[in-house]
């Protein structure tokens, strides 16, 4: 017996030191705890990518989980930044306050999306309700002489429905906010895997329409203005139809913090709103706070 | 003399038959097994490398390694043996050596196979309540180990208390007779004689630590983590949520990245059992009985 504990000792022994081997580089790092918005979740983890580059002693945790999840642990204390795609609850601040701390609010960025058809095509405008009959489930809307166009081009009149694929956060705000949370998709759409690829595709498809990260908008291509309910204004996106609410298919995405942030936490969230930090989350397809030049 | 009558030939065929009918049964519970492995080497296999678990991940987590979640999901595994391991044994060892057979043992022992029966994502909210709330350890490897340590206590109770209870009564009466304490019987010769059982649960137990997901997520699993945990107090990544992550959460994932780290995952779970079959035919080369 003496020898197989021996020998199951050795082994607990070398796996303790391969564990601490590989675990014992580098000094002590602080840490930022970051959670919330799936919506926001990639973006989060491309600023921490990022930003572990540009700070190396600070480490920013990433975790997703849903808005309410981050703001719930973010008034417990047990994370330093919330991410989230809405605005604190009534509810939500007075049980901050409630723990001691004014929870302070950052706006990182914009979820703004575009229509997009060919340069060609004559629309102007569209109405939500045009948007959720042409890509929800039992819509009408399947041919370009239901909106009362004529596209040049599109000799067979069908609409090429493009649409994202059913994981991305474009394709759920974009149900949220057309569709509504109950309605699905309608089948037959062209899923592209990506934000520019929607863009590209309609830029050279004369009978195409898609929506898309304003971020992606191009030269080539053409956005209708988008008209909530029948009587009100016709509003083309933009990043400042974006920021005064006025565009319907947009929404700001939030940073919330217990009280005003200090240190690391501070820089952080400074470096995010930096042009840099901006620039990331325009690589992602959502619209950043105000101009900034990414090329 | 023996003839075959009708009915000797009839219970003949549903013998036939129902010997099929069990093999077919045996098949079909290999054919799924076979196919998940057959796929992850064929579409996983391209994406190991040397590179694939050695580095951080980079470009949003669809290039890159998987390290940080390798060596988390070590910590998880490590430092939820470490929690439950003793106490397990302890339990088992009470329940099977010391506890009169009375109405609160037979209780006890009805909890523990109700516990586990309880779902994962209950765990996962106990976890969070009692362990990141209650005791302020945070998000942290402490937490979602201990999470997953209460998750699989009755995996480590069951196995070494059934392990314990195959060592012959007579062992012990021997040694009891010879003027031995129950402990020192415990020490010199039920654990000796039950170690092949014990260890049996504690590799179980490493498997269904390394694969949880659900407990880990509230309680100390990070999305993404840039650094490799430098303690216990540390959040982490883990293989089984950077599976779940890469394949449902980032878009633009390389295809063979998901069947890679679950390839990896697997690989880990099927060498911690090859490793404990291989000790128990050692250890039951060494039986005296």
């Amino acid at each position: 017996m003496k020898t197989t504990k021996t020998a199951f000792a050795s082994c607990l022994l070398a796996l303790a030191a391969a564990v601490t081997a590989a675990c014992g580089g580098g000094g002590s790092r602080s840490v930022i705890q970051n959670k919330g918005s799936d919506t926001l979740v990639n973006v989060a983890q491309a600023w921490a990518e990022e930003y572990a580059a540009v700070a190396p002693g600070i480490a920013v945790a990433v975790t997703g989980g849903g808005s309410g999840t981050g703001i719930a642990a973010m008034i417990n204390g047990t994370v330093d930044i919330a991410n989230s795609s809405r605005k604190m609850k009534d509810s939500e601040l007075d049980l901050a306050r409630g723990n001691g701390a004014e929870p302070i609010e950052f706006v990182v960025g914009y979820d703004a999306l575009a229509v997009y058809v060919h340069p060609d095509n004559p629309l102007d405008e569209v109405s939500l309700e045009q948007l959720a009959s042409l890509y929800g489930e039992g819509g009408e809307i399947e041919s370009w002489s239901q909106f009362g166009v004529e596209v040049p081009g599109c000799g067979s009149d069908e609409i090429v429905r493009v649409s994202r694929q059913n994981n991305s956060g474009t394709y759920v705000y974009f149900r949220e906010a057309v569709l509504g949370d109950r309605r699905d998709f309608r089948l037959g759409s062209r899923d592209m895997h990506g934000s520019k690829d929607v863009v590209d595709l309609v830029e050279n498809t004369p009978c195409a329409i898609g929506y898309s990260g304003l971020a992606y908008a191009t030269d080539h291509v053409k956005m209708p203005c988008v008209r909530t309910g029948e009587g009100g204004d016709c509003v083309s996106p933009s990043v400042e139809t974006a920021i005064d609410g006025s565009y319907p298919i947009a929404r700001p995405l939030f940073m919330y913090t217990a009280g005003e942030p200090q240190g690391a936490i501070r820089e952080y969230i400074g470096w995010v709103l930096s042009d840099e930090g901006q620039c990331i989350i325009y690589d992602k397809g959502y619209a950043p706070r105000g101009d900034v030049d990414c090329s | 003399m023996f003839e075959a009558t009708a009915r000797n030939r009839r219970n003949r065929k549903v013998e036939g038959l129902l010997r099929l009918l069990f093999l077919w049964m045996t098949c079909m519970l290999i054919l799924p097994v076979a196919l998940i492995l057959g796929v992850l080497v064929v579409r996983g296999g391209p994406a190991i490398s040397w590179e694939f678990l050695f580095t951080q991940p980079l470009d949003n987590m669809t290039a890159g390694g998987i390290l940080p979640a390798l060596v988390g999901t070590v910590w998880l595994v490590v430092v939820a043996l470490i929690a439950s391991v003793p106490v397990g044994v302890a339990a088992a060892l009470y329940l099977s050596e010391y506890a009169p057979d009375n109405r609160l043992t037979r209780a006890i022992n009805l909890a523990i196979i109700n516990l586990a029966g309880v779902p994962s994502i209950v765990h996962a909210l106990f976890g969070l309540g009692a362990f990141v709330i209650f005791f302020r350890f945070g998000t942290s490897i402490l937490a979602a180990s201990l999470t997953l340590a209460v998750m699989t206590l009755p995996v480590v109770i069951v196995a070494t208390r059934e392990s314990l209870q195959t060592v012959p009564l007579a062992f012990r009466e021997a040694c009891w007779n010879m003027g031995a304490t129950r402990w020192q019987t415990i020490r010199k010769i039920v654990l000796p004689n039950a170690i092949s059982g014990i260890l049996t649960g504690v590799i179980l137990e490493v498997s269904r630590t390394s694969g949880e997901t659900a407990p880990i997520m509230f309680t100390g699993a990070a999305f993404f983590l840039p650094f490799l945990p430098q303690g216990v107090l540390d959040q982490t990544m883990a293989m089984s949520l950077h599976l779940f992550v890469i394949s449902t959460q980032v878009p633009d994932v390389p295809e063979h990245m998901p069947f890679g780290v679950a390839l990896v995952l697997i690989s880990m779970v099927l060498a911690m059992n090859g490793l404990s079959i291989a000790f128990r035919v050692y250890l039951r080369g060494r039986k005296k009985w």
